[in-house]
């Protein structure tokens, strides 16, 4: 009945509709000012949310309610990133929302990982192994809170893997510490493979 | 009885239990043997993967549903965009927002000069809201904390129940600007994530009853798991209650017979429709509720109740809907309702996710009669859920106030109503 918490399934009423679209006063997220908002953004996360330094993340259709968790989760100290906090730090709520109404409408560009067949095997058997899907989806493009990983940067999907299982990276509702604890380094090396390949 | 499983016991068992788990404050970088699990001794036998807890013990065919449980509330909704008319009460009732901007806000508890606690599941904190003369202050007096969701009071402190610890404010009512450290009481209950947020209250006999709930929807709990604990705060000693509890979060003692009622959340993939979320009263220390054997006293589970009988164990005291989420209860003790609502049961339901059709979203009312049998249960409070699918808001747990009113938390919209009675 009442458990970690891991999204919903696509495609259906979401809590993201009844907080944006049923409360009667409620402003709708705003896309298009939120592309305003997340000029600087793109410094690190690149155009339309297409990172190219690959210790950035990408965002661009990651779903919403994801990026709002983590803006909120690094303005509230909650996760630390010396470079991500100050800008945090700044925004409302409201302007998270926004933000992450404009990275979730862009379109995620090709993986850009020159891809190792035999790595890629081992990731796909690991993800498949350890229940990835469950949450993140059979496509891996992730659902309300819970991240797209599809093409996401090799790079920083070691990193935040290897930051889940140490605690370096606090999750929400301790699902992915969990998830993560008894994944080997190479494990996460060949999952993270694995997944910046898919599109 | 009091002497059975006393704590040298309990404590020899949780360091045996060998479930995945952090700990509660950010684990230390871990050193592990490759496929093993960190603090694993050597040659320790690999654990096969397991799903997320919420989905064990779903079928092929349940997948296709996509069901998952609702992404946390951690926003608080700006007071003017609470729909507040959505919420209907019984006439004569008339319910207003109380207090409002707490993000996630939960289980509730009084101090003696009227300042509520109000505790958290996912953002650490612990606020205190102050009236001040029709309007509400509120104040953040506990940060950084872990699952911080159980809250009680005693003797000027507050005590609050974290994942794995319980911590003390002291004198915390007269020091809301400037709240002090919290001392640590008991730091030794289990790391388990799923269901390890606790709920938490002072028994009349001054000891802390809490649950330790499943480590999984539907699983054999080790044998300190799936229980209602207490703690003796002064003496640090802690003894079971009752077993076969699949997961409490809501306790409160009948105020004439003192006897301990709880809210326990079934299982989910049986069906939409299947098993009820229940209402209990434990009548002797050390009764079992049934799981994970059976469900709502007259199931059986379709796996670990093969050779057993429902009759084993202490049947529940009413059946509240499959899948309500049935949270926060508590004893009317009021005088400002109507003569019948006295010693009612008020129970927070924080709707389903596990059912294609929602259903909860509701503060019900449990009419109970002097024997101590539940007469009826009907919704009291509603709207939170719109159109049949969508919901603006989750109630979490009640409280009673000194007027005669009723609060209701709200961990999504980060509020609390108020539900008073005008004639």
């Amino acid at each position: 009945m009442f458990f970690l918490s891991c999204g919903r399934g696509p495609g259906r009423g979401s809590l993201f509709a009844a907080l944006f679209l049923l409360a009667p006063a409620a402003p709708a997220a705003d896309a298009p000012a939120g592309e305003a908002k997340a000029q600087v953004c793109a410094a690190c996360h690149g155009p339309g949310g297409n990172s190219t330094d690959p210790q950035f993340p990408s965002l661009a259709a990651q779903p919403p309610i994801y990026v709002f968790y983590q803006l909120l989760q690094f303005r509230e100290q909650r996760r630390k990133d010396a470079r991500m906090s100050p800008f945090a730090e700044k925004l409302t709520d409201a302007d998270m929302k926004d933000i992450a109404a404009y990275y979730a409408a862009q379109k995620p560009a090709a993986p850009t990982l020159a891809a190792d067949p035999a790595k890629v095997a081992a990731g796909k058997a690991i993800a498949q192994r350890f229940y990835c899907s469950s949450c993140h989806t059979s496509t891996f493009a992730g659902q309300n809170h819970i991240a797209r990983l599809a093409g996401q940067h090799y790079d920083y999907l070691v990193k935040e893997l290897r930051g889940f299982k140490t605690g370096a990276r606090p999750d929400i509702d301790g699902t992915m510490a969990s998830a993560a604890q008894p994944l080997t380094d190479e494990d996460i090396t060949n999952v993270a493979h694995y997944l910046a390949s898919l599109r | 009885m009091d002497k059975l499983l006393r704590s040298a016991a309990l404590g020899i068992a949780f360091a045996a239990v060998a479930f995945v788990s952090l700990a509660q404050q950010p684990a230390p970088p871990a050193v592990t043997t490759p496929g093993q699990p960190a603090g694993a001794p050597p040659n320790t036998p690999v654990a096969p993967p397991i799903p997320p807890t919420w989905a064990q013990g779903r079928s092929a065919e349940q997948e296709a549903l996509n069901l998952a449980p609702h992404p946390p509330g951690m926003t608080a909704l700006p007071e003017n965009e609470i729909p507040l008319k959505t919420l209907k009460v019984p006439k004569g009732f008339e319910v207003t927002l109380w207090a409002s901007g707490m993000p996630n806000a939960r289980s509730m508890v009084f101090g003696p000069k009227g300042t509520l606690f109000v505790g958290t599941r996912f953002p650490g904190n612990v606020y205190a809201v102050v009236d001040k003369g029709g309007k509400r202050e509120v104040k953040t007096i506990g940060k950084g904390l872990y699952r911080s969701n159980g809250v009680a009071f005693k003797n000027g402190a507050l005590y609050v129940a974290e994942l794995s610890r319980i911590i003390r404010y002291d004198n915390i009512e007269d020091n809301l600007e400037n709240p002090p450290q919290p001392v640590v009481v008991f730091d030794a209950l289990p790391k388990d994530e799923p269901h390890g947020w606790k709920f938490m209250t002072l028994g009349p006999d001054g000891w802390l009853y809490f649950q330790i709930g499943s480590p999984g929807n539907i699983v054999m709990p080790p044998s300190t798991h799936a229980s209602i604990m207490r703690l003796d705060p002064e003496r640090k000693v802690m003894e079971n209650v009752v077993l076969g509890v699949r997961n409490s979060v809501g306790m409160d003692f009948h105020p004439v017979t003192k006897q301990l009622w709880f809210t326990n959340n079934g299982r989910d993939w049986v069906n939409d429709d299947l098993p009820n979320d229940t209402l209990h009263r434990v009548t002797a220390k050390g009764q079992h509720f049934g799981f994970p054997y059976c469900h709502q006293g007259d199931l059986l589970d379709p796996e670990f109740g093969k050779g057993r009988s429902c009759s084993e164990f202490a049947p529940p005291a009413a059946k509240l809907g499959p899948h309500v989420a049935a949270l926060g209860m508590r004893f009317y003790t009021g005088s400002s309702f109507p003569a019948e609502y006295k010693n009612n049961i008020f129970i927070a339901e924080h709707g389903s996710w596990n059912r294609t059709k929602k259903t909860g979203y509701n503060v019900s009312r449990a009419v109970v009669d002097s024997s101590g049998k539940v007469v009826k249960v009907e919704p009291f409070v509603t709207g939170w859920l719109q159109d049949g699918d969508k919901f603006w808001g989750r109630p979490a747990d009640v409280q009673v106030m000194r007027d005669g009113s009723l609060l209701v938390s709200d961990d999504v919209a980060g509020a609390i109503f108020r539900v008073a009675y005008k004639k």
